[in-house]
């Protein structure tokens, strides 16, 4: 029996702004899984990066915003180097932590470091990690 | 010879054992390192969204001074500062929109003279003219290893080096360019130049857990693991890395990775400048090995036999 998927308005509205801000075009995929099999995260991950770029492609806003992955990719584009459809997932991830709620909370900011491991790490690990994860 | 070069946030306090190799071994090879005047940090990380146009400026205003100062080159030895400054750069040349963008917020940038204190604005738009380079390219590409080697004056005799690229030098391919993605030689080569053995093993190019190792440390201490076990397995008696994160991970975090990882005896890490600032005969102490969590004092030493390779 054929199901066919058929993405409605939001799914549609959603899908457009991630290729929109990614510039990336997330339907090129076919889950061949070479991101998820390189990734050095991946064990810690709720969705694999392959899982997260196909809720992508159906709409899946929710899920997607959910994940713990968004906030373990280290952009380290072992998944751009290997990805034979030539995706950047590196910049999808940023685009779905872009669309988070600005007023949410950050999922890693300043407020979590404490004044000794302030004093300890270098610095150039406190502004790639807000950069990334706080708003 | 003057030569610009870019230091970034890190190696001005907390890893400053890259800062002062790279300059002790730079003025043996006859080149003096000039930074740009009021130059800041570059933002760490290179923005991944279309929209995120304001985090180019950072790195645009440091290569704009760089190009105002009369320089066509730009080095780095920071692999972050490499990626963020270099792939910043063919932004502004190659994406018109970009360019546009960015130079509408730097145009505006208030100068004041030091000596009159008269406030000026209005910058020349920048369009991309300063080549940016890692110091490890402009070693292969500028000096070259035949003139490494008649400047070298101690022997490493060898020394199994396993070279660490991590994430930012090689990747992504299209936009850094500096060598293959997946079968780079660049640091070998450079490590060959100076004398050292360079090991080959499996986790080269392998994320270390960058700053995953801050928001979720269990998670980097298993990356760092994989990477600093592959480097010992394959025979190497230390890790080069050109990347002060990369530093922090591997070096500074053994001690939690040892603790998680009962069997791991340890390895030390050295950054690439230490090992060329060695062979080109600097003195120990301006090697920065204080800053070592790893003892790393044992690789710099002068009676040190011939490495047998098992």
């Amino acid at each position: 029996m054929r199901v066919k998927l058929k993405a409605g308005p939001e799914q549609r509205k959603f899908i457009a702004r991630i290729e929109d801000l990614s510039g990336e075009n997330v339907y090129a995929c076919y889950q061949c899984g070479r991101c998820s099999a390189g990734c050095p995260m991946a064990s810690e991950m709720d969705l694999l990066p392959n899982q997260i770029i196909r809720l992508v492609q159906m709409g899946l806003e929710e899920d997607v915003l959910r994940s713990k992955t968004l906030f373990l990719c280290a952009s380290c584009f072992t998944c751009q180097s290997r990805c034979p459809k030539g995706i950047d997932l590196a910049r999808v991830m940023e685009a779905v932590r872009h669309i988070l709620d600005p007023k949410g909370k950050d999922a890693f900011g300043p407020d979590e470091i404490s004044p000794e491991q302030a004093r300890e790490l270098p610095q150039q690990v406190m502004v790639a990690l807000f950069r990334k994860f706080a708003k | 010879m003057k030569l610009h070069y870019y230091p970034g946030c890190t190696l001005k306090e907390k890893t400053t054992a890259l800062d002062v190799s790279t300059r002790e071994a730079m003025r043996r090879l006859d080149i003096e390192l000039v930074e740009p005047e009021g130059w800041t940090c570059c933002g760490a990380e290179y923005p991944l969204t279309e929209e995120k146009i304001v985090g180019l400026a950072a790195p645009v205003r440091v290569l704009r001074q760089v190009r105002d100062e009369g320089g066509d080159v730009v080095v780095t030895t920071c692999s972050f500062c490499y990626a963020v400054l270099k792939r910043a750069n063919k932004a502004v040349r190659e994406d018109p929109l970009k360019h546009k963008r960015v130079n509408a917020y730097l145009r505006d940038d208030i100068q004041i003279n030091p000596l009159t204190k008269e406030k000026t604005t209005g910058f020349e738009d920048y369009n991309g003219e300063v080549k940016v380079l890692h110091l490890l390219e402009y070693l292969r590409d500028r000096v070259g290893p035949p003139r490494i080697r008649e400047h070298l004056k101690r022997d490493l005799k060898g020394l199994a080096v396993a070279p660490y690229y991590g994430c930012r030098l090689l990747r992504p391919h299209k936009e850094m360019g500096v060598d293959e993605p997946d079968s780079p030689r660049i640091f070998e080569d450079f490590l060959e130049t100076v004398g050292c053995a360079a090991v080959d093993y499996a986790f080269k190019q392998e994320c270390c857990g960058s700053y995953v190792s801050v928001s979720l440390p269990a998670a980097a201490t298993e990356a760092s693991y994989r990477v600093l076990r592959s480097a010992r397995m394959a025979g190497a008696k230390a890790i080069a890395v050109t990347c002060p994160l990369c530093f922090y991970n591997l070096d500074h975090r053994q001690e939690a990775i040892k603790e998680t990882f009962l069997d791991f005896p340890g390895i030390p890490v050295v950054f690439f400048t230490q090992l060329l600032a060695w062979a080109l005969g600097v003195d120990k102490e301006l090697l920065g090995l204080k800053e070592h969590a790893v003892p790393a004092d044992g690789l710099f030493d002068e009676g040190r036999g011939a490495e047998v390779r098992t």
